[in-house]
């Protein structure tokens, strides 16, 4: 049943990607109208999943990549939902359907078995943790879609590139405070648990990159020659170190985290 | 002349604290770190040399890129780091009013805070693998780390129906410690905490208790860990190695154990000669075996756990950061983050 639900899952992103690409050839309203319709049947198919694992588990899906992954992608499209309410574009739904779609194609290659808690994972700093790191990470996948369509658009003198450098803005500013957040909670799990609040373990050190990239673009859009593209450059780089930790860094560079 | 020495000086200061020198040294810190994560680290310069060739090899060892987050020039890094930041908020100190400009200030602050934590650790952390076997006591004199007295009352490991382990469990408690006396249970995730000194459940194994007699007459009773080598003490350079099968079972390819709990115990136990096994036997407990001059019984087996005590004063200090560094994103954040019309 599980299985069948993915599927359905699957098949409405691939929908949605094409109904937005149809969307850049055929202006035609009802397909704008429609665009919408399999992001929201995604998100209840998911909600589905997740309410029935942590049926299964008895605690919330957080423990491994594989949960880490399916409850990123509800978030992100949370988040898309929330920014579309003041920013239509159909590059923007384009792009994130785009973008979930692959990452939900990814999820089919992590094992998704159900597993107990190991010792080192009973804490009370997993929720915290995790759920904070995805958070972050969606707010920066969001400001991501947004960093390509600023820099697919050319024209400086287009004014919605105001608006969307003020989107990027305040998402990389939620996704900054909650990767600290999620940073400092892992630092003082780590602590409690390996006795060594940093150990400059690949994942952690992964995630301070991130951290000092985004620390990076909040400094540049306050400065003359690297605001505009050059910072929208930082947003788009951001998310791809982001990727690297999620998913390069288990499968490249194994460590502490590798349970992940 | 002293004038343009001056503005020079000047120059080079307002550089350091401009926005722009703030991004390249965040984004060198970004790159440093990252390299740490793609060269493997803590491996023998001659790893080095024959993995990356004698050119790049060599390159690495004369940078220690090897043990980077250890190297005299990252630490340096990280120095510049909090100066910068530490010149920087004093500059800015006088335009410091509202809550975002304070709470950016307290922001930058605290990773100053943090980094001199981390540098306190540095240079007084300390901390040693204690392994304990049930109902024995240690000193932590002989650890380093001052008197009193470090008891195992009981280890239990918890399983999950599919005999995962579920959490370790060790009954331990510190006396005559500097911060009073501590009688606790200790699992992965709950250290005990004494002051600056806490203790960690960080491994286990099983202690095997022997009684070995030479040559029919001197009998003693030792505790050998599993896995150990346990020299007999003669001239000819013998020992013995044990390796222990808490769930014995054999099929074709020998001996192996079923589960990590004690179902059927049973003790493999080697006789080495020059490092070279020269004998062997399989023993129940209260079984003997005779081996050369020397004669063996197997007596009991428990678990010892594996402790990990650390002592770091510069950890209070870090976590005081963090604090400080998440007030002051908010101050800086606050209405961008929770009023509608943002910035
Ligand atoms: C790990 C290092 C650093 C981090 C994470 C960091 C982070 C930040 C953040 C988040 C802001 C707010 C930007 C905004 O939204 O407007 C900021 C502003 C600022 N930073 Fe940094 N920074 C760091 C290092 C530095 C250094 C080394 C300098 C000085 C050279 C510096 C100087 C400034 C200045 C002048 C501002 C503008 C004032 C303000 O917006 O509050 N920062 N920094």
């Amino acid at each position: 049943m599980a299985e069948k639900l993915f599927m359905v899952t699957f098949v409405m992103l691939v929908l949605a990607v094409l109904i937005n690409l149809a969307r850049l050839w055929l202006p035609v309203s009802w397909l704008d109208k429609a665009a919408p319709l399999p992001m929201y049947l995604t998100a209840a198919c998911l909600l589905v999943i997740l309410a029935w694992r942590t049926a299964d588990l008895g605690r919330l899906p957080l423990a491994n990549m594989y949960e880490f992954s399916v409850f990123m992608v509800f978030v992100i499209l949370l988040g898309y939902f929330f920014i579309r309410r003041s920013l239509t574009a159909v590059e923007f739904d384009l792009a994130v359907s785009l973008l979930l779609t692959l990452l939900f194609a990814m999820l089919a290659s992590l094992p998704s078995d159900l597993r107990p808690l190991m010792p080192a994972l009973q804490s009370r700093w997993l929720t915290a943790h995790v759920a904070t790191a995805i958070m972050a990470y969606s707010a920066f996948a969001i400001a991501f879609c947004l960093g390509i369509i600023y820099l697919s658009r050319t024209n400086q003198e287009d004014p919605s590139l105001k608006v969307i450098d003020r989107q990027v803005y305040r998402l990389v500013v939620w996704g900054f405070v909650l990767l600290t957040l999620a940073i400092i909670t892992g630092a003082v799990w780590a602590e409690e648990v390996w006795g060594n609040w940093w150990s400059w373990d690949p994942k952690e050190t992964w995630s301070l990159v991130t951290w000092v990239v985004y620390a990076a673009y909040l400094h540049a859009r306050r400065t003359k020659e690297w605001r505009g593209r050059r910072s929208a450059w930082l947003v788009v780089i951001g998310f791809l170190v982001v990727l690297f930790t999620l998913y390069g860094v288990s499968i490249l560079l194994p460590g502490l985290h590798s349970y992940a | 002349m002293p004038d343009k020495q001056n503005k020079g000086n000047r120059n080079l200061l307002s550089w350091l604290t401009s926005m722009r020198f703030a991004i390249y040294l965040l984004i060198l810190v970004g790159a440093v770190s990252a390299l740490g994560t793609i060269i493997p680290q803590g491996q023998s310069p001659a790893f080095y040399l024959y993995t990356y060739g004698n050119g790049t090899g060599a390159v690495i060892n004369l940078l220690s890129l090897g043990n980077l987050y250890q190297a005299w020039w990252f630490s340096l890094l990280m120095l510049i780091l909090g100066l910068t930041i530490l010149i920087c908020s004093f500059q800015r100190l006088r335009h410091a009013r509202s809550l975002a400009t304070v709470g950016s200030l307290v922001f930058h602050l605290s990773i100053v805070v943090i980094l001199s934590g981390a540098a306190w650790s540095l240079g007084y952390a300390r901390s040693a693998m204690v392994e304990v076997a049930e109902q024995q006591t240690v000193a932590l004199a002989d650890y380093g780390f001052g008197s009193g007295q470090l008891t195992l009352h009981s280890f239990v490991i918890d399983y999950y129906p599919d005999l995962q382990p579920r959490q370790y469990i060790s009954d331990i408690s510190l006396t005559g410690y500097e911060q009073g006396d501590h009688h606790l249970k200790i699992n992965v995730n709950n250290p005990l905490r004494a002051g600056n000194l806490k203790i960690y459940q960080s491994n286990w194994g099983w202690m095997l208790k022997i009684k070995l007699t030479t040559n029919g007459c001197s009998t003693q009773v030792v505790d050998v860990k599993d896995y150990d080598v346990f020299p007999l003490g003669s001239g000819e350079d013998n020992a013995i190695r044990v390796v222990f099968l808490p769930d014995y079972a054999e099929d074709q390819h020998g001996a192996f154990s079923r589960t990590s709990q004690p179902n059927a115990p049973c003790l493999g136990l080697s006789l080495l000669q020059s490092g070279r096994a020269v004998d062997m036997a399989l023993m129940a407990p209260g079984e003997e075996a005779q081996m050369g001059q020397y004669s063996f019984t197997f007596e009991d087996f428990s678990y010892y756990s594996g402790l990990q005590l650390k002592y770091d004063p510069g950890v209070t200090l870090v976590f005081a950061g963090f604090i400080l560094l998440l007030l002051g994103l908010l101050g800086r954040y606050w209405r961008l983050l929770f009023s509608r019309e943002g910035d």
